[in-house]
C-alpha cells in the first residue's frame, strides 16, 4: 500500500509537470482528486489494510493530497499567467496605423486672426460692434470730414448702389455710429468686410477687411494711442517688437499716421520682407479729428480720442506667409485645411 | 511728385547723404516711393575724339579709329560705322563698361585685329532728338559741343542726377511743387530755403490796349490773372531748364512752353499761355459753358460740354477747358509773336468733376484738383516772366490784369501750448513749438500761454489746434511719443449678442468637421438663372452696383447658395474628393427698388457638402445638431426649391416660420456649376436660432431614480406617410409615461405589400415614482396601438 502511495506520488506530480492548459489541469484536478479519483480511490482502499496500519496510511494518503493540491494550485497560477501572456501577446496591434479619427472642421483664417484681434482689444476693455456694409455717404464720408469731390476721396474707389449709397469702403463709418449712440467714454472695435473697386490681383481684392478701433474720452493722448497699439503689435508680433509713428494723412484723423512695427523676420535690421528698411507698415491711426467729434455732438473741447484701422486680410496673408490673397477667397480645401483655430 | 536732386539743390543745400535725406523727409510726412539714380545706367563711356581713321585690311566695312580719350596714350576701337571721321567727336565706351541698353563692353578682336572698346550710337545710350540733338540719326553719335576728352559721358547727357519721388498726401496740394518740397527739405535738414526772388524789367506800353478779361463766375473762378509779352524770341531753353523738364518727364520744346512749364512744376501752378493773335475780340471771357457747346482741345479731341464747366473763352467761342488743357487754336506755334499768360485758380471740385466728366486728365488738373493757392498765382505769374526777361524771350508788356473777388486774407490761429501738449501727451517746451511753425512759414508769436499763428495762404490745411499739434510734431519727431496705459476706470469688453452665438454656431458646425469658406458679397446677376429661380421669385429683387468691376460682381447676393455651389465646383474640378463647408455671411434685401435707402442685410447660414460618405440625411444630421444646440425645436417639412431635388429636400420650420431649406442639390443645376457628384447644400437666417438660444436658461433636472421600461414596435403602413407623423401620433398618444421614441428601422422589400413601408420604433416609457409594470404600460400602449390604426398604421408584431 505504501508502495501504492508512493508510485501515484510519482505519477501525480510527474503528470502535473506536463500539463500546459487549464483544461487538461482541470482533467488532472478530476483523474486524481476528484471524488471518482485516484487519490479517493486510495482512501477507499483502506479496508485491506491492517487495522494498526490505518492512522499511518491514512495520514500518509491525506499528505499525499495536501501535496497535490498545492502543487496543483502552484500550476494554476503559473498556467493562468502563462496563457493571460500568450492572449495579450496575441492582441498586439500595429500602434502605427492611423486612428479613428472624428475629424473637425476649422474657422476660415481670417476669422482666426480676427478671433485673435478681438481678444486682445476685449481684454483691453474693447467693446467688439458691427456696423452695416451698405451705407450712406454721410456715414462712409461726409461725417469723416471728406466731403463730396474732396481730394481725399480719390484715395478709394467706391462701389455705388444709388444716389448717397454706397459699399463702405472703410469700417470707419462704424466711428460715427457708435459716437452717434454711445456717450464717451468709448472704446469700440468694429470688424468687417469692405469694399473698393480695385481689380483682382495677388494684392488686391475688391472685397476686404477692416478692424475699426476707437476711443475717446477725456484726457486722451497720442502717448494713449502708442500704448495701446504697442500692446496690440507685442501681441501678434511678439514682445520685442517696437513700434513706430510716421506722419500721414487721414481726413477724420489729426495729427494721421502710419504705424510700423520692427521687421519680425530681421529684427530691424533690414531683410527682404521689409525691403531693407527694417520696418514694415502694418495700420493707419489718429487721433479724431474735432470736425469728426462735433459732428457728433461731442465737444472737443472736452474729449479727445483715437482712432486706428487695421487690414485684416494683410495681416492674416504675413502671418502665414500667404503669397496671394485671392487664395483667401478661392476657398481650396486643401488650403483652409492648412489652418486650425 | 518726382523731385530732381540737382533741381533741389537750387534752393536748398543738401549735406546729408541721399539715404538720410529719404530717410528724415519720410519720418515728417513726404513718404519715398522710390529713388531712382539715372547715373546708374551707363559707366565708363566718355568723349573722345578720333585722331585717325585707317581701312581694315581685311574687311571692307570696319574702320581703325586711334581715339583720344584723355588717357596719355591713344586706344584702339574698331568700328562698323560710316559716319565716322578724323577730328570728330563721339562717345566711346571702354573696356569693361555698361551702356543703358544692357550691354556690357570688354576688349577683343574684330577681323583678327584688337578693339579696346566700342564707338556709340544715340541708339545705343538709348537717347532721342530732345535728350541730344542727332540722336536719332543713323550711325555713330557725332558729339555737337567740345567737351574735354576723356568727360564722363554721364556728364556730357547731364545724367548725373538722382530723381526722388516722394508721396505727397491729399492735404499738402503746396508740396505738388520743387519750392513745396524744398521748403520741407529745408526745415528737416535746418538749412535756408532760397525761394528765387522775382525781379525782371518790362518795356512799357499797356495791357489794356491787347486785351480785356472779364471773369463771369467766381464761384468757379476765384482769381485769373493775365500779363502780355510781346516780340516773342522763340528758341530752345536753356540746358539747365531742359535737365530739369526732363528730370520731371517732361519733353522740353521751346522757351516759352518750357516756362510755363517750369512754373508749374516750380511753384505748383498751371499756367497757360495763349497766342495773343488768335484771341478773337482781343477779349477772354472766363464763363461756363453753354450746354452743348463744342470745343476741340490741345491733343485734337473733340468734346461737348455742360454748363457745369468753366471755358475760358474769347468773343467767339471757348478756347479753354479752364484748367484742364488748352485749345486747338490758341496754342503757341513756332511764328508766335506775342502772347498772354494765364495764371488762375480755378475751384478744385469744378476742375475735377469736369475732368472726369470728359475723362481727361493733365498736369494741370491734378493740380488744380489737389487745390492751389489763391494768392500763390501771382508770384507764380512774376515768376514766369522773371524768366522770361532772363532768357530774353520777349518783351514784357507793363501792366496786369487781376480779377478776382475778395482775396484770402491771413488766418490768425489762437492757441494755447498746453493745448497742443494735452493732445500729444508728450511735453514739448513752447519756444521749440514756436520755432518750429516759423521755420514752416506759419508766423508764431507767444502771448502769454498762447500761441498766435499767421497760417500763410499755401497751408489751407491748417484750420485749429490739432493740425497745428501735428505740424510741430511731425518736425519735432514722432519718436518722441511714448507708450502709456490709457486712464480710466476698467471696464470689459463685450460682444454684441449677435457676434457671440455666431461664435457659438461655428463651434457647433467646426466640430462637425465643417470648414469655413469666405466668398465676396456680389455675385453675377445671372446666379439667379443658375439656381433656376423663377421669373417672380423675391430673391431675384436684389441690389445692383451703379459701377461694378464686371458682371459677375455686379449684384449683392440675396442667397448663399451660388456661392457656395462655386466653391464646391471648384472643389470638385480640383479633385478634392470629399469636403464639408460652412459661410456665415449677410443677404442684401432691398426695401425697395431702385434703391432709395440702406438695404436690410440679414445674417445668414449656408452649409454645402459632398463625398463618398455624405447623403441627404448627414446634411440632415448637421442641420438638426444645430437646432438642438440652439435649443430650437424644428419641423421639416417638404419644400419646393427649384435649385433642389423635388424629392430630396426639407424646409426647417421654426414656431410656424420657414426660416431655412436643404436638401439635395438638381441634378440639372448640379450640371450647370460643373459638380459631377451628388451635392447638398442648406441655407437658413440665423435670427431665429440666436433668438431661442437668448431665450433659453439651462436649469437642472434631477437624474431618474427608476429604470426606463423598453417595448418596441413594428408597424406597416402607407409608404408616403411620413415617420415624423407616426412619431407625433405615438408621442400624442403615449401621455406622461411614455418618456421618449426612437425610430430604429424602416424597410421595404419582399415581405411587404407594394405601396406599403414597415417602420420600427423603440418605446421608452418611465415613471416618476416607481419601475414601471406590465400593468402600467399595457394600457398606454393599447392607446398608442388604437390611435395608430386609426391612421392607418398596422401593428406587425
Amino acid at each position: 500500500m505504501k508502495a501504492q502511495v508512493e508510485s501515484l506520488r510519482t505519477a501525480a506530480l510527474g503528470a502535473l509537470a506536463e500539463l500546459e492548459t487549464l483544461k487538461e489541469l482541470e482533467e488532472f484536478r478530476v483523474r486524481y482528486l476528484g471524488k471518482k479519483g485516484e487519490v479517493t480511490a486510495l482512501l477507499r482502499g483502506m479496508g485491506a489494510v491492517p487495522a494498526e496500519e490505518r492512522p499511518a496510511m491514512g495520514q500518509l494518503i491525506n499528505q499525499l493530497r495536501s501535496e497535490l493540491e498545492s502543487a496543483l494550485e502552484a500550476k494554476e497560477t503559473a498556467l493562468s499567467s502563462l496563457q493571460k501572456a500568450a492572449q495579450l501577446k496575441a492582441e498586439t496591434l500595429d500602434v502605427t496605423m492611423p486612428g479613428k479619427a472624428q475629424t473637425t472642421g476649422g474657422l476660415h483664417p481670417l476669422n482666426i486672426v480676427l478671433a485673435d484681434l478681438i481678444d486682445i482689444f476685449q481684454s483691453m476693455g474693447f467693446d467688439v460692434v458691427d456696423g452695416p456694409e451698405v451705407e450712406t455717404d454721410h456715414y462712409c464720408f461726409e461725417a469723416l470730414n471728406v466731403p463730396k469731390d474732396h481730394p481725399a476721396r480719390d484715395m478709394q474707389d467706391t462701389f455705388y448702389l444709388g444716389e448717397n449709397l454706397l459699399l463702405r469702403t472703410q469700417t470707419s463709418a462704424a466711428q460715427i455710429r457708435t459716437m452717434e449712440q454711445r456717450k464717451p467714454p468709448i472704446r469700440i472695435i468694429c470688424p468687417g468686410r469692405v469694399f473698393r473697386a480695385d481689380e483682382v490681383d495677388a494684392t488686391h481684392s475688391p472685397v476686404f477687411h477692416q478692424v475699426e478701433g476707437l476711443v475717446v474720452d477725456k484726457n486722451i493722448t497720442m502717448c494713449d494711442l502708442k500704448g495701446v497699439l504697442e500692446q496690440f503689435a507685442h501681441e501678434i508680433y511678439g514682445p520685442d517688437t517696437k513700434v513706430r509713428f510716421r506722419p500721414s494723412f487721414f481726413p477724420f484723423t489729426e495729427p494721421s499716421v502710419e504705424v510700423d512695427v520692427s521687421c519680425s523676420a530681421c529684427g530691424g535690421t533690414g531683410c527682404r520682407v521689409c525691403k531693407g528698411n527694417g520696418w514694415i507698415e502694418i495700420l493707419g491711426a489718429g487721433m479724431v479729428h474735432p470736425n469728426v467729434l462735433a459732428g457728433c455732438g461731442i465737444d472737443p473741447e472736452v474729449y479727445s480720442g483715437f482712432a486706428f484701422g487695421i487690414g485684416l486680410d494683410r495681416l492674416t496673408t504675413t502671418r502665414y506667409k500667404i503669397s496671394d490673397i485671392r487664395l483667401l477667397f478661392e476657398n481650396d480645401q486643401r488650403f483652409l485645411e492648412q489652418f486650425n483655430g | 511728385m518726382k523731385v530732381s536732386l540737382n533741381w533741389l539743390k537750387r534752393y536748398v543745400d543738401i549735406p546729408v547723404s541721399l539715404q538720410e535725406l529719404c530717410d528724415k523727409m519720410t519720418l515728417s510726412g513726404f513718404e519715398v516711393d522710390g529713388v531712382e539714380d539715372l547715373s546708374a545706367t551707363m559707366n565708363n563711356v566718355v568723349a573722345a575724339r578720333i585722331l585717325k581713321l585707317e581701312k581694315h585690311p581685311d574687311a571692307d566695312k570696319l574702320q581703325i579709329c586711334q581715339m583720344d580719350v584723355g588717357a596719355e596714350e591713344p586706344v584702339q576701337i574698331i568700328t562698323g560705322a560710316q559716319n565716322v571721321f578724323e577730328g570728330a567727336l563721339v562717345p566711346a565706351a571702354l573696356h569693361d563698361s555698361h551702356l543703358p541698353n544692357g550691354m556690357h563692353i570688354k576688349k577683343g578682336k574684330l577681323r583678327g585685329l584688337p578693339s579696346n572698346g566700342m564707338l556709340c550710337s544715340g541708339e545705343e545710350l538709348c537717347l532721342k532728338e530732345a535728350d541730344y540733338p542727332g540722336a536719332e540719326e543713323y550711325g555713330i553719335l557725332i558729339l555737337k559741343e567740345d567737351y574735354p576728352v576723356g568727360t564722363d559721358m554721364r556728364d556730357v547727357l547731364h545724367l548725373n542726377d538722382v530723381i526722388i519721388d516722394f508721396s505727397i498726401t491729399s492735404n499738402r496740394p503746396d508740396c505738388q511743387s520743387m519750392l513745396g518740397i524744398a521748403r520741407e527739405v529745408a526745415v528737416v535738414l535746418g538749412q535756408e530755403f532760397r525761394a528765387p526772388v522775382p525781379a525782371y524789367k518790362t518795356v512799357g506800353g499797356d495791357i489794356h490796349d491787347h486785351i480785356a478779361i472779364t471773369v463771369k463766375d467766381y464761384d468757379l473762378c476765384p482769381r485769373y490773372m493775365g500779363r502780355i509779352v510781346r516780340n516773342l524770341r522763340i528758341a530752345p531753353s536753356p540746358d539747365w531748364m531742359k535737365d530739369c523738364l526732363k528730370a520731371a518727364g517732361m519733353r522740353p520744346i521751346n522757351n516759352i512752353v518750357d516756362i510755363t512749364n517750369f512754373v508749374m512744376l516750380e511753384t505748383g501752378h498751371p499756367m497757360h499761355a495763349f497766342d495773343l493773335r488768335d484771341i478773337a475780340g482781343k477779349q477772354i471771357i472766363v464763363r461756363r459753358a453753354a450746354e452743348n457747346e463744342p470745343i476741340t482741345t490741345l491733343d485734337g479731341k473733340d468734346h461737348t460740354l455742360n454748363s457745369d464747366m468753366l471755358v475760358i473763352a474769347d468773343a467767339d467761342a471757348p478756347s479753354c477747358l479752364a484748367g484742364i488743357m488748352g485749345g486747338l487754336n490758341s496754342e503757341i506755334k513756332d511764328d508766335t509773336t506775342d502772347l498772354l499768360f494765364e495764371c488762375a485758380k480755378f475751384r478744385r471740385d469744378s476742375v475735377r468733376r469736369t475732368a472726369r466728366t470728359l475723362g481727361m486728365r493733365t498736369e494741370s488738373s491734378a493740380r488744380f484738383e489737389k487745390g492751389v493757392d489763391t494768392r500763390g498765382t501771382e508770384y507764380a505769374m512774376n515768376r514766369a516772366l522773371q524768366l522770361i526777361d532772363e532768357l530774353d524771350a520777349g518783351d514784357i508788356i507793363d501792366g496786369v490784369i487781376d480779377c478776382h473777388e475778395e482775396l484770402p486774407t491771413d488766418r490768425v490761429l489762437r492757441v494755447k501750448a498746453d493745448a497742443i501738449t494735452a493732445l500729444l501727451g508728450v511735453e514739448i517746451p513752447t519756444d521749440t513749438m514756436v520755432d518750429i511753425l516759423n521755420r514752416l512759414e506759419i508766423v508764431t508769436v507767444r502771448e502769454g500761454d498762447e500761441l498766435v499763428c499767421t497760417v500763410p495762404s499755401f497751408r489751407d490745411d491748417i484750420e485749429g489746434r490739432a493740425d497745428l499739434a501735428e505740424e510741430v510734431m511731425r518736425i519735432y519727431g514722432y519718436d518722441h511719443i511714448v507708450a502709456t496705459p490709457m486712464n480710466g476706470s476698467i471696464i470689459r469688453g463685450k460682444k454684441l449678442p449677435e457676434r457671440v452665438h455666431t461664435d457659438t454656431l461655428k463651434a457647433t458646425l467646426i466640430a462637425q468637421g465643417m470648414r469655413e469658406i469666405s466668398t465676396y458679397s456680389f455675385i453675377s446677376a445671372k446666379a439667379a438663372d443658375s439656381l433656376r429661380l423663377a421669373d417672380d421669385d423675391a430673391r431675384r429683387e436684389a441690389v445692383t452696383l451703379l459701377n461694378p468691376l464686371g458682371e459677375e460682381y455686379s449684384t449683392m447676393r440675396t442667397q448663399l447658395v451660388s456661392s457656395m455651389l462655386t466653391v464646391l465646383a471648384t472643389n470638385y474640378n480640383r479633385k478634392n474628393t470629399a469636403v464639408r463647408f460652412f459661410e456665415v455671411s449677410k443677404l442684401f434685401v432691398p426695401k425697395a427698388l431702385p434703391l432709395t435707402e440702406q438695404p436690410e442685410e440679414i445674417p445668414a447660414l449656408s452649409l454645402g457638402l459632398y463625398g463618398d460618405t455624405e447623403d441627404f440625411f448627414t446634411l440632415k444630421g448637421i442641420v438638426e445638431t444645430m437646432m438642438q444646440r440652439f435649443a430650437v425645436r424644428a419641423e421639416y417639412v417638404r419644400s419646393e426649391e427649384p435649385f433642389l431635388h423635388p424629392g430630396r429636400q426639407a424646409a426647417i420650420v421654426v414656431n410656424g416660420n420657414v426660416i431655412g431649406t436643404f436638401g439635395e442639390v438638381h441634378p440639372d443645376v448640379a450640371e450647370e456649376y460643373g459638380l459631377g457628384v451628388r451635392t447638398y447644400v442648406a441655407q437658413l437666417t440665423t435670427a431665429a436660432l440666436f433668438a431661442a438660444l437668448a431665450n433659453t436658461h439651462t436649469l437642472y433636472k434631477p437624474l431618474p431614480r427608476f429604470p426606463a421600461v423598453e417595448r418596441d414596435l413594428a408597424l406597416l403602413c402607407d409608404e408616403a406617410l411620413p415617420v415624423a407623423e407616426i412619431e407625433k401620433i405615438i408621442r400624442r398618444a403615449g401621455g406622461q409615461l411614455l418618456e421618449s421614441v426612437k425610430l430604429f428601422d424602416v424597410y421595404q422589400g419582399a415581405q411587404i405589400a407594394a405601396g406599403k413601408k414597415s417602420v420600427a420604433f423603440s418605446l421608452y416609457f418611465r415613471g416618476k415614482d416607481a419601475t414601471l409594470s406590465d400593468a402600467d404600460i399595457d394600457p398606454v400602449l393599447a392607446n398608442i396601438f388604437k390611435k395608430l390604426s386609426e391612421n392607418g398604421c398596422i401593428l406587425r408584431s
